[in-house]
This record gives C-alpha cells, structure tokens and sequence, in this order.
C-alpha cells in the first residue's frame, strides 16, 4: 500500500495541470489516424526536458495511457484504427456509429477502457515481482507460437469462412516479408521501389480500412449522398453503464486477456484487442452479432488494450527491458533525469515511480471523464454527407500515413493496398485477418530464425520448438483453436444446407 | 553584350550562394534517425539536437524522423536515394553499421553516399552473460567455447552492426567457433535474450549493459576497445587485457551527416556549429545522466575515421 | 450474379501464391527466403481450396461488383488517383489536398452545381478543412509536407 502515500505528490497544481493537458492532448493525438501511441509519447519528450524527472513523467503517463483510449475515435468514427490495438474496435464500433449510435458505443469504449485500465495498472503495483518472472518465460520458441495461435485466430476473425480469413492472413504474412528480410538485409519482393523500405504497419493499417470504407462512399454515388444515419440516438451514461454491467462477461474477457498478453515483450500490445476480440466472441451466445455493431466487441477490445498498458510496463520497471516500442520511449523519459529502471527502482526512486504509477490511475480517470464528456458531441460525426466525409477520411489517410515516417512510399502503399481490399472485400475476404498476419509475420519469422539458430547449437530443432510446458501448451491452445474455428463453420454450413433444404 | 549578361549572372549567381548560406537555416531541420523511437540512437539524437533552436547554435529546431528496419538499411537507403541536398534534411550515422552494410553489399550507399558533419558518441561494444552464468572471465567463455565448438550461443542486434563485428573479432582472435543470434528490434532485445537465458551469453551497447548491470540482471566480463571506460565501467578490462587480440573497431561511432551534394557552404556552416552544439553543458549533463558515453569529433576526424574504419571492415569481411 | 467475377478474382490470387511461390523457392540467399517458402506453401493451398470452392459450393461464388457500383465510384477513384500518386508530389501537399477535395466535393454533392451559394458552401468547407489539416500536421504535429510548385 506504499503507493498511496505518494498520491499527495500527484494531487499538486503543476502535476494535475500538466495530467489533464497530457489527458486532453494525448486523447486529440490519439484520435488522428497515423499517430500511435509511441509516436505521441516520443513527440512529448522534449517537453520534459524542462521539466522535473516527476512532473515529466507524469505527463508522460497521462499521455500514454489516455492516446491509447483516444484511437478508439477514429476507430469507431471514421473506420480508421489510429494504432495496431484499435482494429477490433472498428469491427464493431463503425457499425454502430454507423447506425447512429456512435454516443453509446463511444461511451462503453471510454468506460469499458477505463476498468481495463484500473486493473492493469493496479496489476502492475501489486503484481510486479511475479509478472516479471511470467514474462521473461516466452523465449523465442514461444513466442514462436504464440505468433502462430495469433494467426490461426486469424480465421474467425470477421470472415464468413475460415478458408478465406486464413488465405486472408497468408496474404498479410507474404506483404509482411516484403522489403529488407530483418535480419540478413536481403531484399525480397522488391517490385516496385516505393516497397524497398517494406510495408510500415500503420499506413497499411490505415489504407486496408479506411480506404475501401472512401470508395464504398463514393460508390452510392452523387443521388443518394445525402445523410445516412437518419439520427444519431442520445444516449444517457447511466444506460451506459448499465449496459457495461449487464454485458460483465466481455469486460472480464477482455481484461483478463489483455492484462496476460500485455506482459509479454515483443508482441503483447499490438495484438490484445484482437485476442480478446476473438475470445469474447468464442464464449459469447450471442456470437453471430459480432462484426453486426455488437457492443461487447467494443468491450471486449477496449478493456483489453488498455488493460495491457500497465503490464506492459513490467518488464521496463523491473528489468529495465522495454517490452513495446512504447516502454522504449518512456525509457528514454527516465534516463534522461538519470533514472535507471530496475528491481531497485521503488526503493531508489520512491518519489518518482511512485507518483509516475498514480498518475496513471489517476490518467485512467480524467481519460475516461474527457472521453464521456466529448462523446456525443462528437457522434454527430456520423451526420455528415457523405460527399463531405469521404474527402475528408481520403486527406487524412493521406497525411497521416505521410507523417509515420515523412514517405510519399508509405503514402502510394497506403493507396494501393487500400484500393485492393475494396475489392477483396467485395469477395468476402476481409482487413482484420490481412493486418493480424502482417503484425504477426515479422515477429513469427524473427523468432523462428533465432529459435532455429540457437537449436542447431544446442538441443536441436525439434527438441527446442516442442520442448517445455509452455510450448505444449501455446501448441495445445493452437490446436483447439484451428480444431474449434472448424467445428464451428462445418455446423455452420449443416445448419445452412438444413434451412435450404439441399444436402 | 553577351560577356555583360554573362558577368551579371556570375554575380548574381555567386550573390544568390552567399545569401543561401548566410540566410541558412530558415526553417526547421529534419534529422532522419534509422532505428526505432526509444532506441539508443534515437534517444541521443534527441538529447544531442535538443539546443538547436537556441540562438548560439543553429537558431531553428532540429526534428527527429524516424525511418527503421534492417538494421538501419531502409533508413540510409532511403537517405542516399531519396533525401533532398538543401541542408534541410540530415541524418544521424552509426559507424561500423553502414559501412560494414555497404561493403557487404544490397544496399544503394557507400561512405562516398555521405558528407559527415560531426560526431557525438562512442559506443563500445561490451561482452556479457547473465548474473547466474557460470562465465566469470573471457578466458571461461574461451575455454568453453574451444570444448563445445559452435554451441556457445550469444546475441547482438543484427548482423553487420557493431556487435557483430565485435563477436567475429573475437570469434577470430580466439580461433573458436561460437554461434551469433542476431535478433531484431536492436539491442533490447539482444538484452532481453541474455537476461531471460534464451541465450548464454551476448554483446551488447556499454551505456545499456552498464544499466542492466546497476539494475543486478546481467555482468559484464570485457569491453570491446583500446581503453577502459573510465567514466562508466573502471572495473571492467578491456579485450586485450584478456588476451584477445580486438581493436576499437566494433565501437559504435554515433553522428549527424548530410547526402552528398549539399552545398559546400552549408557543410561549412554546420561544421562550425554542430560540435558546438554538442559540447553544450545542458546536453552534456542529459547523456550522462542517461549513461550515454559522449565523444565529440569535427568533420576532418571524422572523415579520417570513416576512411580507417572502410578500409578495416574490407579486410574483416573479406571472407565472409 | 454470376459466378465468374469470385472465381476470376480467386484465380488472381492462386497465380500470386503461385509467382509468391515460385520466387521464395528460387531466389537467393536461401536463408532470407525461409520463412516466404514456409507461408508461401500454405498461401498456394488455401489459393486452391478458394478455388476450388467456387466450383463445388454454390454460395462461396458469390459477390462481385456490378456496373452500377463501377459507374458511381470511378469518378471519385480517378481523382483519388490522380491526387494520391500525381499531384501530391508535383502541386505539394497543401495545394493537391485542397483542389481534390473541392473536386470531390463537387462530384458526390447532390447541391444544384449552378448557384453561387453551393459554391460558395463548399469554399467554405474546404477553407475550414485545410485549416484544421494544417494545425493538426504542421504545427502541432512538425511534419514537413512535401513541396512541389506550390506548399
């Protein structure tokens, strides 16, 4: 309980002015496509050059934490997911803004994250110790499989079948492979020079959703432009949370979810809303509303992808190893006022880790206050024409996938790949599992190049990548989860044949 | 007629340089980084850049852009092809990284590629393995390594970067085979393999092995140059202390540079401020308080250091 | 709907598993190609089985797009095109932004084209839209749009 002396620290005129500035600026951040949590984070850090180590990270932390919930505007809104941990937002929540209950789905996005939040961070205060030895368990083998159980989920997710959302994710995996190979420096598939610097997530991100969603605009053509969601449903808190409480199994889902996979270095934040996305929908009864505006999608990936932001921090705070591109520039945060993360770190730098936790709880909070606040004021996005729309999510794609890394390449890629999924999309084929295998490739193929190496020196291939509980079990959990996503479509298409009548 | 015309061009010509220069910099300055925000070169590329916009030094604010992947490849390339010459577009550099890259080939620079301006950091790489390992020396590392040969296993942040330069010196001075995983995403993860055992042993950057060794993860038998560190590490020898014949070669020189055909002037007025703005106190108190070994070189050492480091690399990775 | 556009568009994406296919398993280094060959063998069958599909089961033929659809949406393709891969580079960023978005206003606004206030409404729009774009990314943000003729 050491950490509640230290709220006084949090609760100072210069810190809470510097938390809701973070709040409010990280959520503006976070809202504009291209602009990812890292990014935001890395953006602020000149400013705490001036800044006392404390005060710095405090603003530092309301910001992480708050651009994280922030991506969950432009998800639901405009179809754009600001950063990998908002796609299994957009699945659901455009259709609801799109319905006109933008208003609801933001609010249970704001509150939803915000009981992820408070447990991952209260995680992180109580569980440190124990979650360092957990995360430091998934070497390459495992997380070898554990990129693969990524991609077999691939599957269900929003596809009508399994076949195509697996060749879906095989598309992803090959345009992950596309450019410099990581580690040899080799180029492959290098056809057309804007591709030698590989295809960047977050503009591809942007292209394979927002895109399609342009010219399906532009596809209702000139006659029928005019408003689309006839109204946009007011919608009071108190039905929001209630509505939160009734739907408790996707909250405790999500969390659960996102507080375990958050820990894990290397792969753990791009993929927790997506995981609990899937799990969610696997467990729910009312599994065939997902992807349809159904509102325990968005709290099953909400609660997960800010319950992964304290755990997230495990393995930075005590063993001084940033576990996400994130954690890699709060790190820089500390060093530059000379802290050094590590088992000591709580009791060298009490005054500073301390208050730097609590304002993230605190964080969590303003965040969520922010987010209801604005909520349905800006669910009238959905009462645009779309003549006006459309231009306006094209712009944005554009600079925001121009900003990633100031390439016109990124750019031309965002375009192409967008334009090419319009027309997948017309097949049944669909983005989330296309952007799932192109995260996941790099990661799968890191690691099996790394495992092979160290098993040709060591116990060998087979004895490294199907030796220890832990690979059985990833191995175990993949297998049922192929064996599972099978069974559902094959009673699926029973139930089809049985209402047409033909065998 | 004509020869006036001509003559007032000249003038105008040489009028419209000296502006250039004298009205350089107007507007801010990108810096291209090719490695990941939070990295060890972006975090001091930040610190290093952050007194730009002060009026002693450039007088216009110097933004970090980051272009990773491949080890620095995507960025460099992206640099050499594609960077505009005007003075507002830099680079940060890592020697031996590009240079070890050019000469193995793949990619479209060279040392010829690039003008260098200045340099502010030097890296050494270290040797480490974790707090548990049997390994106390060098000389246990060796002797295991000559009983098991090729099943020693250490990490290093990709291949042709400074740790793996180090680790084939050793692997040549000490005549033993050992088995080198790079891993991707630099040197953290190269860490992280060490500290969670995937690995026995690894090379890693002297300001990162030096906090992981504070925060009691890891210990550190040798570092990788000509010197101790005196500042950071005094208690750790260096390679030739431990009868291993490695130079300063896989050390990790860290500057700004510009593409080639920047105008000479422009070269000429960075050079004068950039190691200036390196040595300013403010700057110089954020990198160590970071740990970040500081080693401020002008634009003629640094070109003499390129030079030297070329040359060497041709020899090690001639075989290769 | 007939069945020719889903098994048209499955036979491109077989004969890109297939090129896919057959670079990993030719190129070297053979190291670097590894992983491609790994996942580019999986693409090639799940390519098939697609195909195959859209021979033996009746409803995994369907979907496609109609000539309708193509007629309403090549309008504002070509100028997204145009202004993507053109004139963002050639005009500058500012300069391209803004005309595209007052031509596709212009196309999908279902306003009356000849009166001044249309007109004038959609300046409007796209004044206020650029303002936004350029404190959001420029000042805010620092990010040094391309330069072409114009900003």
């Amino acid at each position: 309980m050491e950490f509640l002396t230290y709220f006084g620290d949090v609760f100072t005129v210069p810190a809470m002015l510097l938390l809701i500035g973070g709040t409010i600026g990280g959520l503006i951040l976070g809202a504009t496509p291209g602009l990812s949590p890292t990014m935001a984070v890395a953006l602020l850090i000149p400013f705490t050059f001036q800044l006392e180590a404390v005060h710095g990270l405090i603003l530092l932390g309301a910001a992480y934490t708050s651009t994280v919930a922030g991506g969950a505007v432009s998800a639901i809104l405009l179809k754009i997911p600001g950063a990998p941990a908002n796609i299994a937002t957009t699945l659901d929540g455009y259709e609801m803004a799109r319905r006109g209950q933008g208003a609801r789905a933001l609010q249970l996005a704001f509150l939803a994250s915000l009981v992820g939040g408070l447990i991952g961070v209260a995680l992180l205060i109580f569980l440190t110790p124990v979650l360092a030895e957990w995360a430091l368990a998934f070497g390459p083998s495992e997380l070898f499989w554990l990129a693969i159980l990524g991609v077999t989920i691939i599957g269900s997710l929003g596809t009508s079948s399994v076949v195509k959302g697996l060749l879906s994710g095989c598309i992803g995996l090959w345009l992950a492979t596309v450019g410099f190979d990581d580690i040899l420096g080799v180029q492959r598939f290098v056809f057309h020079s804007s591709l030698s610097g590989g295809i960047s997530i977050v503009p591809a991100l942007i292209g394979l959703f927002a895109i399609p969603q342009v010219i399906a605009m532009f596809a209702d053509g000139r006659s029928s432009s005019s408003i689309e969601a006839i109204s946009v449903e007011r919608h009071p808190l108190s039905r929001a949370f209630r509505e939160l409480l009734s739907r408790s199994r996707a909250v405790v889902i999500g969390t659960v979810s996102g507080s375990v996979i958050g820990l894990i270095p290397g792969i753990g934040g791009q993929i927790a809303g997506l995981v609990a996305y899937d799990q969610a929908r696997k467990v729910s009864p009312e599994r065939d509303k997902f992807g349809t505006g159904h509102p325990e999608g968005i709290i099953a990936a909400e609660s997960a992808n800010n319950a992964m932001v304290g755990p997230s921090l495990v393995p930075l705070l005590t063993l001084s190893i940033p576990g996400s591109p994130t954690a890699a520039v709060l790190l820089g945060g500390l060093l530059i006022h000379g802290i050094f993360p590590g088992t000591d770190l709580f009791d060298n730098h009490p005054h500073v880790a301390w208050p730097f936790i609590n304002s993230m709880l605190i964080g969590q909070i303003l965040m969520c206050v922010f987010g209801l606040y604005v909520a349905s004021l800006a669910a009238r996005v959905a009462l645009v024409p779309k003549s006006i729309m459309a231009p306006i999510v094209l712009g944005l794609a554009v600079f925001g996938s121009y900003s990633v890394q100031h390439s016109m390449g990124d750019v031309y890629v965002m375009a192409a790949l967008g334009t090419m999924m319009y027309f997948l999309e017309r097949f049944g084929f669909s983005a989330a599992p296309l952007v799932l295998g192109l995260i996941l490739g790099p990661i799968a193929e890191s690691n099996f190049i790394q495992g092979s190496l160290i098993a040709e020196a060591t116990v060998g291939s087979f004895a490294y990548f199907f030796g220890g509980a832990l690979n059985l079990l990833l191995i175990a959990i993949v297998v049922a989860s192929v064996g599972y996503s099978l069974y559902a479509e094959l009673r699926a298409r029973r139930a089809g044949n049985a209402e047409r009548g033909t065998p | 007629m004509k020869q006036v015309l001509a003559g007032i061009a000249l003038v105008l010509a040489a009028l419209v340089g000296t502006v250039e220069a004298d009205e350089y910099p107007d507007r801010p300055i990108m810096l291209m980084v090719s490695y990941g925000a939070g990295g060890a070169t972006d975090f001091q590329a930040r610190i290093v850049t952050m007194t730009a916009g002060n009026e002693d030094a450039l007088g216009v604010p110097i933004a970090i852009i980051n272009k990773p992947g491949a080890g620095g490849r995507v960025g460099w390339n992206w640099f050499a092809t594609e960077a505009e010459a005007d003075g507002y577009t830099l680079a940060a550099y890592n020697i031996p990284h590009f240079v070890a890259q050019s000469i193995k080939g793949g990619v479209e620079y060279s040392k010829d590629s690039f003008e260098p301006i200045a340099n502010w950091g030097a890296d050494p790489a270290v040797f480490i393995v974790g707090k548990d390992s049997p390994f106390s020396s060098m000389m246990d590392v060796i002797a295991w390594a000559e009983e098991n040969p090729g099943k020693l296993t250490f990490s290093g942040a990709g291949l042709f970067v400074g740790h793996h330069i180090a680790a084939l010196q050793i692997e040549k001075a000490a005549g033993v085979t050992m088995q080198y995983v790079p891993t991707k995403g630099g040197g953290a993860a190269a860490m992280k393999a060490v500290i969670a055992g995937d690995v026995m042993a690894g090379i890693n950057n002297l300001s990162d092995a030096y906090r992981a060794r504070e925060a009691g993860n890891i210990k550190i038998l040798a570092v990788a140059d000509i010197q101790r560190n005196e500042e950071f590490l005094p208690d750790v020898p260096t390679m030739m202390e431990e009868g291993l014949d490695v130079d300063n070669s896989s050390v990790n020189f860290r500057g700004i540079m510009v593409p080639k055909g920047t105008s000479d002037a422009i070269i000429e007025k960075l050079a004068a401020i950039v190691p200036e703005m390196f040595m300013n106190s403010r700057v110089l108190g954020k990198m160590a308080a970071g740990g970040s070994p500081v080693h401020v070189m002008n634009r003629e050492e640094v070109l003499a250091m390129w030079e030297e480091r070329d040359a060497y690399l041709r020899e090690l990775l001639k075989d290769l | 709907m007939t069945a020719l556009q889903p098994r048209l568009a499955s036979g491109i994406i077989l004969l890109l598993a297939i090129w896919v296919c057959w670079i990993s398993f030719s190129q070297i280094p053979a190291e670097a190609f590894l992983f491609p060959r790994l996942i580019s063998v999986a693409f090639v069958i799940l390519a098939g089985w697609t195909l195959a599909r859209t021979f033996l089961d009746r409803r995994a033929a369907e979907g496609g797009i109609t000539r309708e659809l193509v007629k309403n949406f090549l309008p504002g393709v070509v100028v997204a095109g145009i202004y993507v891969f053109f004139a963002a580079k050639w005009l500058g960023f500012y300069t391209s932004s803004a005309i595209a978005f007052i031509v596709i206003l212009s196309l999908f606004d279902p306003a009356p084209h000849n009166q001044v206030r249309t007109w004038l409404k959609r300046l409007a729009i796209a004044a206020g839209y650029l303002a936004v774009m350029y404190l959001l990314f420029s000042v805010v943000l620092k990010v040094f749009t391309p330069r072409g003729l114009f900003i």
